[in-house]
């Protein structure tokens, strides 16, 4: 057939590696010169293997929707095995990851997400408590200690948070070393990244698999956490999580909450410095529901539309995640007559997706008024479908709550000159470049 | 009034329950994986609207709407 169409072809490509150079200096910007050159779908190749961008909320959809037997999450990101462990999501057969991923919402009911509430508002007050009347901090290195702290408290409970040292923040590190977009491509090579995350994730599994010990020997009623909702969990056949098995559910699940929100929560507070008049706006909500005696935890959980607009206008410029693959298996995946063959990687791009004019007019500008798109899966920071971020609601109750606190305090301003604040990937999530330093200033009231 | 879920978005996370626990129940799956939500009353009760509309907002995957 001839007259078939076929995606675009990305120019710039090299001989072996392909475009692989361009997509490791900064996959986002790739992503979207690809959209801009070749439109809703884009062709292009990293070392030989085939990668296909869908760039319009259809595709996205077609995609999301589409069946596992179609479009495999688990064959691109088998890279993450070593991390997480045998047994553990893509380590493990489909119908058991789907469960485990069960144990994770089960977790963040809305019952527990109260208990949440209170444990990450003590902590963001906490941190809080001694910056005084002004000063100037990193932004993105705050919120990164600040979310390590939270997290950890709700997935390990107090004890564990107490004993917290910088050796687990460190081992954090090594093991997103892996992620890099080096390691997407080289998983399995021998470099001393690889080494260390081995290194790394066995420590890990020591000092996680010490709280899971102290927690099955616990007496008395247990605390609400993670950990508890692990060691409860129940596969359909009666069976539960065997206990080695549960630090690589916290490694997966710090995974995907720890950067995602702590460079959500930076980014939200660089565009309220960079935005005066909207900062006010939030401001003047977050006095309306606390400061009053509230409890924090209380405000989090309730509505409060123009806080929530101005996170999402956040994670729509800035989604810390900006490449999702799903991978053809079984058979050859059709879009509006195009055929991708088994094996070809299907690329989502939130930072696309987000930026396409017909959805979002004037893309660039930063503007937390702007009504959600009608389309479905056209605002998708949290990826859609059955494969969407378990974590939405909790990511949001963390950021507000950061938000709220620091809000009711501080004004927040830059410190150095609008253009020196840049978006980086030195991993596959994107960040605001270092320093990301913002000055706060007790506010008159 | 009219509540419709659409299953493929939906993730049982239960925001719908804990909102209108009249109109909406979280189940348990066959396979194991995602509850998801059955809608106990499709066309709610007078009076209830508010809620249900809230409970509409509520759902952090958009799986519902009304018609």
């Amino acid at each position: 057939m001839t007259d078939q169409p076929r995606p675009k072809i990305v120019s710039g490509a090299k001989p072996e590696i392909g475009h692989y150079e361009e997509f490791m200096e900064h996959a986002a910007h790739f992503l979207y010169r690809a959209y801009l050159e070749c439109g809703e779908l884009a062709e292009f190749d990293l070392y030989g293997a085939k990668h296909v961008l869908l760039a319009s909320p259809d595709a996205q959809e077609a995609v999301y929707r589409a069946g596992e037997d179609e479009v495999s999450a688990s064959a691109p990101y088998q890279y993450m095995v070593p991390v997480f462990g045998e047994g553990i999501q893509y380590g493990a057969p489909l119908e058991i990851e789907r469960q485990q991923v069960r144990f994770m919402s089960d977790a963040l009911k809305p019952k527990r997400m109260k208990t949440y509430a209170q444990m990450i508002a003590q902590e963001v007050e906490d941190y809080i408590a001694d910056w005084g009347d002004q000063g100037v901090k990193e932004f993105h290195d705050t919120f990164k200690e600040l979310v390590l702290r939270t997290s950890t408290h709700c997935l390990m409970g107090a004890e564990f948070r107490r004993r917290l040292t910088d050796e687990f923040g460190v081992l954090f590190e090594q093991l997103e070393d892996a992620i890099s977009p080096e390691a997407v491509v080289n998983f399995k090579s021998e470099a001393e990244a690889f080494a260390k995350r081995d290194e790394a994730r066995a420590r890990l599994q020591e000092m996680l698999m010490q709280a899971v010990e102290e927690r099955m020997a616990w007496k008395g009623e247990p605390p609400t956490d993670m950990l508890q909702s692990f060691l409860e969990a129940r596969y359909k056949d009666g069976t539960g999580l065997a206990p080695e098995l549960i630090p690589g559910m916290i490694v997966w699940i710090m995974f995907g909450g720890f950067h995602t929100s702590s460079n959500t929560a930076a980014w939200a507070c660089l565009e309220l410095a960079r935005h005066p008049e909207y900062q006010q706006e939030v401001i003047k909500e977050v006095d309306s529901v606390y400061g009053h005696g509230e409890d924090l935890s209380f405000t989090a959980l309730r509505e409060m539309p123009v806080t929530e607009g101005f996170v999402n206008e956040t994670l729509r410029l800035h989604p810390p995640l900006c490449t999702l693959m799903r991978q053809v298996v079984n058979q050859p995946f059709e879009y509006k007559g195009n055929v991708f063959e088994v094996g070809t990687n299907l690329v989502i791009s939130p930072y696309v997706s987000h930026r396409l004019p017909e959805h979002f007019p004037d893309p660039e500008r930063f503007d937390p008024h702007r009504p959600q798109p009608e389309h479905l899966f056209a605002l998708i920071p949290f990826g859609g479908g059955k494969r969407k971020c378990v974590g939405n609601a909790f990511a949001f109750l963390q950021v507000k709550s950061i938000l709220t606190a620091l809000l009711s305090r501080y004004e927040l301003s830059l410190v150095d000159p609008p253009e020196t604040y840049r978006e980086v990937m030195p991993s596959l999530i994107l960040r605001p470049s270092h320093p990301c330093n913002l000055r706060y200033t007790r506010r008159q009231r | 009034m009219r509540v419709i879920a659409d299953l493929q978005l939906c993730q049982g996370h239960g925001m719908c329950e804990d909102t209108a626990p009249e109109v909406f129940r979280v189940v348990e799956s066959e396979d194991g994986s995602y509850p998801h939500v059955e809608i106990v009353q499709p066309e709610p009760d007078a009076g209830l609207e508010e809620k249900v509309e809230e409970a509409v907002r509520a759902c952090p995957n958009r799986a519902l709407s009304l018609e």
